[in-house]
């Protein structure tokens, strides 16, 4: 095999994708992606924690308090986030219906130290926004209040749980798990999968065209189209997932470790680019062979996440910076099964391109 | 008669085709490999999803923590005395000694700290359900009462946040006739076993395959609106993500057969054999969509016997269905090359996915999750009746796009548009080009005009869920500007075709004339697909930044005639680079004319 002859076809598909703009639609599909996410980001933190962004937290919520008076008035009286009105319920609800309160609460006259529980009505408005963001204001009150009523009955308790003092954390960290145990393997692995699905498509429109013998006839031998298409698939890999990383930290999430994430992406890309090829050089027919390997990528991925320190794991790990010494082994790891996987596809390769040209 | 019939010979033909094909090399090895999947998806509900195992490091001297905590796999937890662990303290996220939990001043710490708080209340939960005195433990109930407000929800969306700000320290006065209301019961009516029941049940699933899959069960929880304060947080919205793979995955995997089908036609013109049988394309196209359009129909139904849902969750899916397949076909149709395919149909499904998907996150909380029909689905899952209206709204733009669509699509079936190797963009105007007639030029431009408001609808439909949620200068900005580039493009599409279609026959009067043509069905499709479904949305600030929906008829019109002549005069001028400069013009123009007419500025 020669390394110049692999690097002409190499340049002929890369070519080739430069030529019809489709990588402008691979590019334009994650700043989609990216401005999304960040919608995601924001929508769902100001509706968990409404408190994570600064402009609702001048906002005085107002709410009917309705009932017997009781410490959950004087609660949410000292909520600086809500603002608290004694009223009739007649009143108090046309008001909500109106949207001049954000929500209701009823307290009935049941005693603190009773053998019922106090049932309290909370009336909020339906399918609406705020409503949601009410109730996780309020949520503060009911809570606090639970655990004075508790503090009450305490006796009537047989175990009280192991106490632990966790300090209220601030800042809007709640969606950090979300961004870096989900969103960031997800996205990076996302170049990984286009690439399989790619050289799919390099191979079998060879074969589907005819265009297979006349390459063949051409100086450059079977075994160096193929690792040609290969590296082509291959090499927009780390560049599509650089580009992914780049735009998260324009968004202000702080990445360490890109390189080994890069090196990880690269590797596994590779073994499912390997994969797809061979899935590819069976079939011979683009239908075919995508729906197979289609089918064949939902195993394996489900597979190795069921397993431990799964790559996907590891790139979560990185991100976070969180990996330890297991990050080398399991690279270490992924480096023999993609030689391994190189040598035996390459004989694979070999044989099934000099064979007839037909499509199965 | 005829036509029926032939739609049915090539639907059949294609079966028999795909079958074929298919048949002896793939059934075996699809066989193998779902059999593999049900075997791996039994292996990972056994043991999890490792997704995000030991990103966070914990500390502790103390063994029932060190136990508690080792339970969650996001956890890695060290078991040693404090003094190691303090000489290690930079490389731990949370420390526990003496029952207090010291937390590493990172976004990372916080994050665990949020972790283990929510790990600590289920513990604690767990602990206080085996109660006997149930009320002790749990001394507090809320009863959520859902109120439909009179006003609709535009008026929160709207930037003002109405009477949400109160000034004075006095209660609200209701402007309307006040109603009697029942006071609610004190007593809770459900006896503490059936409480406990319930409890139980919300806190054992800690499983992460069971959470995703626990909204299928589809009973109602037996307490009702019952809740204890823990409880009382918006709905998670990770069960559409299911929801989203389970129904729309198949869908969008079938309908790439029938891409790949049309494609290959087009590979080696292979289809010139169909072509010249004396089926017309409309019934070829219909033909090799049928089967698979029962196939999507058919998965859909078995889908929801199997989850044991309303059989009602398949009619939002129909107009889905026809949008996927119509897009499938045109993509099959315009294509050059197989890696072509792959990259548009891998975008397309991503923005339909995200325009179907994220709004249905906020199902039970905004009424512009309605948008997606989808959300029909998530609400007929969790049991809310859906009314016509509700239907109408969220599928007629899929039921009318999927038509257009088709049509565009059955124009274009003809050997020189199906074999021609000219690329994306002039291709895709040679297709819109060929759905215009020069022979009747300014009614074409109406029509095609009018037709394309759909699109237009959905793609600012999907500005709006993007930026709705950022703060509000922000979001008014952004939307004014989208939109008017939206508008723009999409009133600018048939006049550029037409004109690269044919120079010479655009003079000056013809510009002017097609302009005036072009506007006209630009607002008439507008104002009638507004007064059918959308008054909801447009009653809105935003709405009227979109739609242009405030104000006599002849304003709107004379900003559509005269940011459409701008392009079509800077096309004939400049061609190419005029073409984007006019876009950007009237743009401006577009963007000046909302902040003046309808957002009040400078005035």
């Amino acid at each position: 095999m020669k390394a110049k002859n692999i690097g002409l076809v190499m340049k002929k598909d890369i070519k080739g994708l430069g030529h019809e703009r489709t990588i402008l639609l691979a590019i334009l599909l994650q700043l989609f992606i990216a401005l999304f996410s960040s919608f995601l980001m924001v929508g769902l933190t100001s509706m968990y924690d409404p408190t994570a962004l600064q402009k609702n937290s001048t906002i005085r919520y107002p709410v009917a308090y309705v009932g017997t008076d009781s410490d959950l008035r004087d609660l949410m009286a000292s909520d600086r986030g809500l603002r608290v009105y004694d009223m009739e319920l007649a009143p108090a609800i046309q008001s909500l219906k109106e949207r001049k309160l954000a929500a209701v609460v009823y307290v009935p006259d049941t005693k603190s130290d009773a053998v019922d529980p106090v049932k309290i009505t909370l009336y909020t408005i339906k399918n609406d926004i705020q409503a949601a963001v009410v109730n996780v204001k309020l949520k503060d009150s009911f809570v606090k209040y639970e655990a004075e009523l508790r503090q009450i009955r305490t006796e009537r308790i047989d175990e009280e749980p192991i106490p632990l003092d966790i300090p209220k954390s601030t800042g809007g960290s709640d969606f950090y798990e979300f961004v870096y145990g989900l969103l960031i393997p997800l996205l990076v692995i996302m170049p990984a999968i286009i690439s399989s699905a790619l050289v799919i498509d390099l191979i079998t429109e060879e074969y589907q065209n005819n265009t297979l013998e006349t390459l063949l006839s051409t100086p450059i031998r079977a075994n160096e189209i193929f690792w040609g298409k290969v590296a082509a698939a291959l090499i927009i890999v780390p560049l599509q997932a650089g580009f992914w990383l780049f735009l998260l930290m324009l968004n202000g999430i702080m990445i360490v470790n890109a390189p080994q994430i890069l090196a990880y992406v690269t590797l596994a890309a590779m073994v499912l680019i390997l994969v797809a090829s061979i899935t590819a050089l069976y079939y011979r027919e683009r239908t075919a062979a995508q729906f197979v390997y289609s089918t064949a990528i939902v195993v394996l991925m489900l597979f190795s996440l069921a397993l431990p320190d799964n790559p996907m794991n590891i790139i979560a790990k990185l991100a976070t910076g969180s990996a330890g010494v297991e990050q080398w082994v399991v690279l270490g790891l992924m480096i023999a099964v993609v030689m391994i996987l190189s040598v035996l596809t390459n004989l694979y390769a070999a044989k099934s391109m000099r064979s007839n040209l037909a499509p199965r | 008669m005829g036509y029926s019939r032939d739609i049915l010979t090539i639907a059949k033909w294609e079966v028999k085709r795909s079958v074929g094909t298919m048949g002896k090399n793939v059934l075996p090895v699809a066989l193998i490999l779902i059999i593999l999947l049900i075997a791996v998806t039994g292996f990972t509900a056994k043991s999890g999803l490792h997704l995000q195992d030991g990103i966070y490091k914990v500390g502790t001297d103390d063994p029932d923590f060190a136990a508690l905590f080792s339970g969650d796999a996001r956890f890695s937890v060290d078991l040693a005395d404090p003094g190691t662990i303090q000489r290690n303290q930079d490389y731990y996220d949370l420390m526990i000694f003496n029952r207090v939990v010291y937390v590493h001043d990172t976004d990372r710490g916080k994050a665990a700290a949020k972790t283990m708080e929510r790990d600590y209340t289920k513990y604690r939960s767990n602990v206080y359900n085996q109660q006997s005195d149930l009320f002790a433990a749990y001394p507090l109930w809320i009863d959520v009462q859902e109120v439909v407000s009179e006003l609709d929800f535009t008026a929160t969306q709207s930037g003002q946040q109405v009477s949400l700000r109160p000034r004075s320290s006095q209660p609200p006065v209701p402007t309307g006739p006040v109603e009697p209301v029942a006071l609610p019961e004190a007593s809770i009516g459900i006896s503490s076993e059936e409480l406990r029941s319930s409890l139980q049940q919300s806190t054992t699933q800690t499983s992460k395959v069971s959470r995703y899959t626990d909204m299928f069960s589809g009973s109602e929880s037996p307490l009702g609106t019952y809740k204890t304060p823990d409880q009382l947080s918006p709905p998670l919205p990770f069960d559409s993500i299911i929801l989203v793979f389970l129904f729309i995955f198949p869908l969008y995997f079938m309908s790439q057969f029938y891409m790949m089908s049309i494609m290959n036609e087009r590979v080696g013109r292979r289809g010139e054999l169909l072509l010249s049988t004396p089926a017309r394309p409309s019934a070829i196209i219909l033909g090799k969509a049928l089967p698979y359009f029962v196939g999507m129909v058919g998965i859909s139904a078995l889908l929801t016997l199997w989850i044991k849902a309303s059989p009602f969750i398949v009619l939002p899916l129909i107009p889905v269905i026809l949008f996927f397949l119509a897009v499938a076909l045109l993509i099959g149709m315009i294509s050059r090359s197989f890696k072509e395919l792959s990259f548009i149909s891998i975008f397309f499904s991503t923005i339909a996915t995200s325009y179907l998907f994220f709004p249905s996150i906020f199902a039970n909380i905004h009424v512009v999750s309605m948008i997606s029909p989808l959300t029909l689905v998530v609400l007929t899952l969790q049991g809310t009746a859906i009314t016509a209206t509700d239907y109408l709204y969220s599928t007629s733009l899929f039921w009318l796009s999927a038509l257009v669509l088709f049509y565009v699509g059955v124009v274009n079936f003809r050997e020189e548009r199906l074999f021609s190797q000219s690329d994306l963009f002039a291709k895709t105007s040679d297709f819109i080009a060929s759905t215009l007639s020069l022979k009747r030029p300014y009614i074409s431009l109406f029509l095609f005009n009018a037709f394309l408001i759909p699109f237009v609808f959905m793609v600012q439909l999907m500005l709006l869920v993007l930026f709705f949620n950022l703060p509000m200068p922000l979001s008014l900005i952004l939307l004014l500007i989208g939109a008017a580039f939206v508008e723009e493009i999409a009133k600018s599409l048939g006049i550029y075709s037409l004109i690269r279609k044919a120079p010479e026959f655009f003079t000056w009067p013809v510009i002017v004339g097609a302009s005036f043509a072009t506007a006209l069905g630009f607002l008439f499709g507008e104002k009638l697909l507004l007064f059918v479904t959308l008054s909801q949305i447009t009653e809105s600030v935003f709405g009227s930044i979109l739609f242009t929906s405030i104000g006599v008829l002849w304003m709107p019109f004379l900003l559509h005639f005269s940011c459409v002549l701008i392009i079509a005069a800077s096309i004939k001028k400049g061609g190419e680079i005029g073409y984007g400069l006019g876009l950007l013009a009237a743009v401006a123009v577009h963007c000046l004319y909302n902040m003046y007419l309808i957002l009040g500025w400078f005035s």
